[in-house]
């Protein structure tokens, strides 16, 4: 299996995991789950992300801050797959006696952040790129941003900060799946041009297909060298709730878990886009 | 005894001394600075942060610091430090508990002719209502330096809340006490007043109104939330009866807490607060923080009457 088959594959697995999780806990954020499938597969299966899981602090590491914090669920089913806690945890999720539930907390091994609420993990992101620009380190802080949450104020007082200081140590990757709760962003508060946004802000900005492991390797994979001053986002364009035909582009299913006949549904049209159906 | 500095340059002054030789403290300032700050940001550069008018952003980059071990401390002017990014300090602070010192300059009405934008009364009713958050509110100089130095090690996250104004200082030459969390600065029999910041120095001259009347009001410092409420309790129980007074909303407050404490241990007795009204009223009065203390009937000489009144 190539690296991009291999990696395809890994996200499918990865959404698998979400949508059983989802399902058996009746709860938690599918759809905002399933638009950054092969994101995380290509972070920390494609060789970007420095990691050891039996090291969940190992202060050399590289920082994976997700701010998007509802987005949970792909986060714990990536962290068991890399062998940080014992994928059987997934079962209990949201459950009596589980070790977490539907948002990030930090007490579990490799979440860094407890996470609930937007527009908070990037400033902090940037907070800890500083740290390690101050103490001459040369691990790297990626942070996933969802779109809506670039709604909040506090995002651009963070990217206005982290250009400023030239933290080229701090990389954004922002799941641009168009969607919110009620609504699409371009039909409540338009987030494009995005990217021209992020320019005007002083970053290094490139956009991919989010949804492609090959572009999105692409993107980031020479990022760690550091060629250029300042720091870099990639706009990755998704669809909300990718892999899942009847939950995608749909508004209303956020934060939801599908049930009965539409958790039939869900788990054959996942199987049907399986990359090896 | 020196002349009294303010307790904002007294607090950097220690932190300078401090961060001298401890590259983790770092400022983080929403463009705030002082006299006493030009010498560290000429002598320690890269441990100064100003990240603009963005308070949201500066806790948000002093958790991340604090994170990776530094002990930041975040600086603007108290109602904005406080009010404007308090859900980001409660996700990072209070919830994930990680340990930054949130300094505030302008307790009260510290910005005396500056508005009800600039005046603070809700900060510790807000504030402590966190868990893993420390209040400390300073009344002088010599309190300032040492809640600086304690802040550099105090193990959860910390709200200190400077004065602006120059204040006498009641506390030099004494050992203070961050057990306790309170201080006796004189004892009385018939009653107490227990006071916070500035009113501290209001409670004192009070005292001594009362006492040409040979009424004995013993006063104490509460410059700390959460206190030893037993040892706070306790020394309350000495006196009869008990007055509060803070520059402050009376809902949740310092008078407040203190009742709360008692209450909890079942102590019962006669506790008068003075405070800036239930429900309280902004203030739009100029000519200095007295004039407003005293539409308020604050006025010491007012308050005397009431305790005068209230004693009798």
């Amino acid at each position: 299996m190539n690296d991009i088959a291999f990696l395809e594959k890994k996200a499918y697995d990865l959404r698998k995991k979400v949508l059983d999780t989802c399902i058996r806990a009746k709860t938690g954020h599918v759809t905002s789950s399933m638009s950054c499938a092969e994101i995380m597969s290509v972070l920390f299966h494609g060789g970007i992300l420095r990691y050891d899981p039996k090291r969940p602090d190992w202060p050399d590491r590289d920082r994976f801050i997700l701010s998007k914090g509802q987005a949970s669920p792909m986060l714990y089913a990536v962290l068991a797959d890399a062998g940080y806690f014992d994928e059987a945890q997934l079962k209990a999720f949201a459950q009596k006696d589980g070790k977490f539930g539907v948002h990030l907390q930090q007490s579990v091994p490799g979440a860094e952040i407890t996470c609930g609420s937007l527009g908070q993990g990037f400033g902090f992101a940037a907070g800890m790129a500083l740290a390690a620009k101050m103490d001459l380190k040369n691990h790297m802080v990626y942070t996933l941003l969802g779109d809506g949450e670039n709604q909040e104020g506090s995002i651009w007082e963070t990217a206005m900060f982290a250009s400023h200081n030239r933290l080229n140590n701090l990389v954004a990757i922002l799941d641009r799946n168009y969607q919110c709760v009620l609504d699409f962003t371009e039909n409540f508060l338009s987030l494009e041009p995005v990217d021209k946004k992020w320019e005007a802000f002083g970053w290094n900005v490139i956009r991919v297909e989010g949804q492609s492991v090959s572009e999105l390797l692409n993107a980031l994979h020479g990022l760690r060298s550091r060629r250029r001053p300042n720091p870099s986002i990639v706009i990755a364009d998704t669809t909300k709730g990718a892999g899942i035909d009847f939950m995608s582009c749909v508004p209303l299913w956020h934060g939801a878990a599908p049930a009965g006949a539409d958790a039939k549904q869900a788990v054959a049209e996942l199987e049907r886009n399986s990359p090896h159906a | 005894m020196p002349n009294p500095i303010s307790q904002r340059d007294s607090f950097w002054n220690k932190i300078y001394e401090i961060a001298k030789n401890d590259r983790r403290v770092v400022i983080v300032s929403a463009d705030m600075g002082a006299p006493s700050l030009d010498r560290f940001r000429r002598d320690l550069p890269g441990q100064f942060i100003n990240v603009g008018i963005a308070e949201q952003n500066g806790i948000l980059v002093a958790s991340g610091l604090a994170r990776e071990g530094k002990r930041p401390f975040f600086y603007a002017i108290a109602p904005f430090a406080v009010f404007r990014p308090i859900e980001l300090t409660r996700v990072n602070n209070a919830i994930m508990k990680i340990p930054i010192t949130i300094v505030g300059v302008g307790a009260g009405f510290s910005y005396e002719d500056s508005g009800p934008t600039h005046h603070l009364l809700e900060d510790i009713a807000v504030v402590r209502a966190f868990p893993n958050i420390t209040v400390h509110s300073t009344s002088d100089a010599t309190l300032a330096a040492a809640v600086a130095e304690q802040s550099c090690q105090w193990p959860t996250a910390n709200y200190v809340r400077l004065d602006r104004q120059v204040l006498p200082d009641v506390h030099v030459g004494q050992t203070v006490d961050f057990k306790a969390g309170f201080a006796v600065l004189r004892s009385g029999k018939q009653a107490q007043l227990v006071a916070t910041g500035y009113m501290v120095h209001k409670a004192l001259k009070v005292a001594d109104l009362l006492k040409a009347d040979g009424i004995d009001l013993g006063v104490i410092d509460l410059f700390q939330l959460p206190c030893d409420g037993d040892a706070l309790v306790k020394q309350i129980q000495a006196a009869p009866k008990l007055f509060t007074l803070e520059e402050h909303f009376l809902p949740g407050g310092l008078g407040s807490a203190i009742l709360e404490m008692l209450a909890d241990r079942g102590a019962a007795l006669p506790v008068h607060r003075f405070g800036m009204g239930n429900p309280g009223t902004y203030s739009y009065v100029y000519g200095g923080r007295e004039a407003i203390h005293a539409s308020y009937g604050l006025s010491p000489e007012q308050i005397a009457a009431d305790v005068r009144k209230a004693l009798k």
